[in-house]
C-alpha cells in the first residue's frame, strides 16, 4: 500500500469541492487525505459524522460533499450511530441480502467536542463492544462551529470564548485530556495520532485502520483559522511545526506496543515557532512564567510517549 | 439610562443582578453569547462559571448548587434543552429553585440555528417524565430578558421550582435599547432546608426517590397543590387595543411583536383588531382568555406562532367553543409572513371563518 505523491496528486477526491468550510482549513485537507487512505488501500467506508464544523459546512441542504455513504445524528451519538450501521450491515450479509465481498470499514468522525467531552460515553462504548469501526477525531482544540469555546482538548493557557485569558484567569487553566491514551485502554488493536502536513505517515497509518479488523482509532491535530485565530495560509505549516516542537507526537499503538513514528523530529524546534503565529496563545506568549509551564506540559507529553515507545 | 444591548447578554446581565453568581453552560448557538459573557463576567463578581463537557452535565450541576441553596442558572437551545430534560424532571420532583433559559431554534432533530418556537409542549406540557410543571416566562423584547430573568429568580426561590425563559432566538439575538435597573436590591428567601452541612441541626434531604407505597404519589400531591397556588397567584401577559377589539391575535415571542405591528396598521384602516401577548405561558392566562371570548365584541381569535401550532391548543382550551380560533404559523425557523396574517384577521373580520 505504499504510495507516492504524483499518484495521490491525479486523484478524483471523495471529498468533492463546493463545501463551505473556511478557507485554508485543516479539516477539509484530512478528510481529502482520509479518502486518498481508503482508495488506496481498497477500502471502502461508510461514515457517521458527529454535529460540527465538518458536518456542517459539508451537508448545507440540498447539497452535499460526500461521495460515500453519510450520516449524520447529533453531537454526542456518531459512534453510537455507526455500530447501529455496522450491526444491521453484517446481519444483512448473514442472511445472504448482501452479497458482494468486498472490504468495508466504518467510520465515526467527530471533532474534539464531539470526541473529548460530549460524546466520550458513546466513543468508549463503540470500542468497549468491538465493531468493526474506525474512529476518527479531528482535534482542533476547541469548540469552533458554535465560536472558539474551550473543550478538554484545549491546551493551557489558551484564549477562548467560554476561558478567556484575563487578569484574574489566564485562559484555560486545565491541561489536554489524553484522548489516546483514553482509547488505547479499550484494549483495541490500532491507535494512531497524526498530523495533516505528513501525508505519508497519516495516510499509512489510516490504511492501517482501516484495515485492521475490529475498533481502530485516529487522532488528528487539524488546525483551525478562525478559532486559533492565525494567517489563513498557515494551517498546514502549523501541524509541521506542532509536530517538529514535540507539541504533537506522532505515535502508533499496535496489537499492545508502542511505535514511534519516523516523521517525528530528531531535535525539538522551540515551541515558539508553533505559538507565534496563533493569536489565541498572545497573551501567553508576553507571560514567561506561564509559557515555561506551557513547555513544561509539551516536554512531559512528549518524554511520556517516547517512554512508551521505548525510544531514549 | 438605556443602552444598546443584545437579548442574550441583557439575560446574563440580569442573572447577576438578581444576584445569580453560579452558571453552569454548555455551548450551542444562538445562545452562546450567555456562555461567553458569564466566562467574562463570573470571576468579576466572585461567582462561579463552568463549562461542562455536556447539557446532561450542565443540568446536573444546576442540581448540585440548587440543592446547595444558591442561585443558580443554565441556558441553552432546543437541542441541548433535549438534553437536558432527565435533569430538569429531578429539579422538579426535588422542589429545588433555578432558573433555566431555551433560546429556542429551528427542529425537529438538529434542525437550524435561526430563531424558532417548536419546543412550547417541550416547555409547558412536560418534556421530562412525571407529572411536573416549570412556571414558563416568554420575553418578546431585550427589556423583558432583563425584567422576567429577575423576575425568574424570585419566583424559583417563592415557590420552589425550576423557572424556565423560554424565547425565540431572535429575542436572543436581537439588539434593541434597554434598562438595567438601578437600585435593585436580590429578595433573598430563606433557604433553610438546604444541603450546607447538618452540625448543629437536624439534617435535611433532598431527594426524588420513595419506594415506600405513598411516597412518591405524596410528593405528586405536594407538587400539585404547589402548581395550583401558583396558577392562584401569578400569571402574565399584555392586552394591546383589545379594548374593542373584533379580532385577537394571540401571541408570544417574536410573532407578538407581529403582531403588534399588524395591529397598530389594521387599526390605521379603521380594522378593530388587538393583540394578545403571553408573557408567561405556565400559569397560563386561561380566565382572562374565556373572558374575552364571552366578550359581545370579540369575534374570534387568530393564534400566531412559529410551530405548527402548539400554544393554540391551550387557546382553545381556554376559550373552549365560545368562539372560534384560527391557527397561522410557520415552522423551521421561518417568521410568520405580515400579509398571511393580515388576509387571516380580515378574514375573520368579515365573518368568513372557517376554523383551520
Amino acid at each position: 500500500m505504499a504510495i507516492n505523491l504524483k499518484q495521490i496528486a491525479g486523484m478524483e477526491a471523495a471529498y468533492v469541492k463546493g463545501h463551505r468550510m473556511c478557507a485554508g482549513c485543516g479539516v477539509a485537507v484530512f478528510v481529502r487525505e482520509l479518502f486518498i487512505a481508503s482508495k488506496t488501500a481498497g477500502v471502502d467506508v461508510v461514515i457517521a459524522n458527529a454535529t460540527g464544523c465538518l458536518e456542517v459546512t459539508s451537508s448545507v441542504y440540498p447539497e452535499s460533499a460526500w461521495k460515500y455513504p453519510w450520516l449524520h445524528v447529533a453531537f454526542e451519538n456518531a459512534p453510537a450511530a455507526i455500530s447501529g450501521v455496522e450491526r444491521a450491515y453484517y446481519a444483512l450479509k448473514a442472511k445472504g441480502k448482501i452479497k458482494d465481498d468486498r472490504k468495508v470499514k466504518f467510520v465515526a468522525i467527530g471533532g474534539d467536542g464531539a470526541s473529548f467531552d460530549i460524546g466520550l460515553q458513546s466513543l468508549s462504548g463503540a470500542l468497549e463492544r468491538g465493531h468493526n469501526i474506525l474512529y476518527i477525531a479531528y482535534d482542533n482544540e476547541a469548540y469552533m462551529n458554535t465560536g472558539y469555546q474551550r473543550s478538554s482538548a484545549t491546551p493551557l493557557y489558551a484564549d477562548t470564548t467560554t476561558a478567556p485569558f484575563g487578569k484574574k484567569i489566564p485562559g484555560k487553566t486545565q491541561t489536554r485530556k489524553d484522548l489516546f491514551a483514553i482509547a488505547v485502554a479499550h484494549g483495541i488493536p490500532y491507535a494512531a495520532t497524526v498530523s495533516i502536513y505528513h501525508w505519508n505517515d497519516l495516510i499509512t497509518k489510516i490504511q492501517k485502520a482501516l484495515t485492521v479488523e475490529g475498533p481502530t482509532f485516529i487522532l488528528s491535530l487539524t488546525p483551525c483559522i478562525p478559532g486559533w485565530n492565525m494567517p489563513v495560509g498557515d494551517a498546514v505549516s502549523l501541524a509541521k511545526a506542532a509536530v517538529e516542537t514535540g507539541y504533537w507526537p506522532l505515535v502508533e499503538y499496535e496489537n499492545g506496543v508502542y511505535k514511534w513514528s519516523s516523521a517525528n523530529p530528531k531535535q525539538l524546534k522551540p515551541i515558539e515557532e508553533f505559538l507565534a503565529s496563533q493569536k489565541r496563545f498572545a497573551k501567553l506568549l508576553k507571560n514567561p512564567e506561564l509559557l515555561e509551564k506551557f513547555k513544561q506540559d509539551v516536554i512531559s507529553n512528549y518524554e511520556k510517549y517516547k517512554k512508551l515507545c521505548g525510544v531514549a | 439610562m438605556k443602552e444598546l444591548i443584545k437579548g442574550n447578554e441583557a439575560l446574563a446581565e440580569a442573572a447577576i443582578i438578581a444576584g445569580c453568581r453560579h452558571y453552569f453552560g454548555y455551548p450551542i448557538t444562538p445562545q452562546n453569547e450567555i456562555t461567553a459573557y458569564m466566562a467574562k463576567r463570573m470571576p468579576e463578581v466572585g461567582g462561579v462559571f463552568v463549562q461542562a463537557e455536556s447539557e446532561v452535565a450542565s443540568i446536573n450541576m444546576v442540581f448540585g448548587a440548587a440543592a446547595a441553596g444558591v442561585r443558580v442558572m443554565t441556558t441553552t437551545s432546543s437541542p441541548g434543552f433535549s438534553l437536558m430534560q432527565e435533569g430538569v424532571s429531578y429539579l422538579a420532583a426535588a422542589h429545588l429553585p433555578c432558573v433555566l433559559a431555551n433560546i429556542m431554534r429551528g427542529g425537529p432533530g438538529l434542525g437550524n440555528i435561526a430563531g424558532s418556537q417548536g419546543d412550547y409542549f417541550q416547555a409547558v406540557k412536560g418534556g421530562g417524565h412525571g407529572d411536573y410543571r416549570l412556571i414558563v416566562l416568554t420575553p418578546a423584547y431585550v427589556q423583558e430578558m432583563i425584567d422576567f430573568t429577575i423576575l425568574a429568580f424570585d419566583l424559583a426561590d417563592k415557590y420552589l421550582i425550576p423557572v424556565l425563559i423560554l424565547t425565540d432566538g431572535i429575542v436572543g439575538q436581537m439588539v434593541e435599547p434597554a434598562e438595567f435597573p438601578k437600585d435593585y436590591k436580590p429578595n433573598f428567601y430563606d433557604k433553610s432546608w438546604a444541603l450546607t452541612g447538618a452540625k448543629g441541626r437536624p439534617k435535611n434531604v433532598v431527594r426524588t426517590l420513595w419506594l415506600d407505597d405513598y411516597g412518591v404519589e405524596n410528593n405528586n400531591i405536594k407538587l400539585q397543590q404547589k402548581y395550583a397556588r401558583i396558577k392562584a397567584e401569578f400569571v402574565m401577559y399584555e392586552e394591546f387595543m383589545t379594548e374593542d377589539a373584533e379580532v385577537i391575535l394571540v401571541a408570544y415571542g417574536t410573532p407578538a411583536r407581529i403582531c403588534k405591528a399588524i395591529t397598530k396598521k389594521l387599526r390605521n384602516e379603521g380594522y378593530k383588531v388587538g393583540t394578545f401577548r403571553l408573557q408567561s405561558a405556565f400559569p397560563f392566562p386561561e380566565y382572562r382568555l374565556m373572558e374575552l371570548a364571552l366578550e359581545k365584541h370579540v369575534k374570534g381569535f387568530l393564534v400566531v406562532e412559529m410551530s405548527a401550532g402548539q400554544m393554540v391548543e391551550d387557546v382553545r382550551l381556554s376559550v373552549r367553543d365560545y368562539k372560534p380560533v384560527n391557527f397561522y404559523g410557520r415552522m423551521g425557523g421561518v417568521l410568520p409572513e405580515e400579509r398571511k396574517i393580515i388576509e387571516y384577521t380580515l378574514d375573520m373580520l368579515k365573518g368568513k371563518v372557517e376554523v383551520n
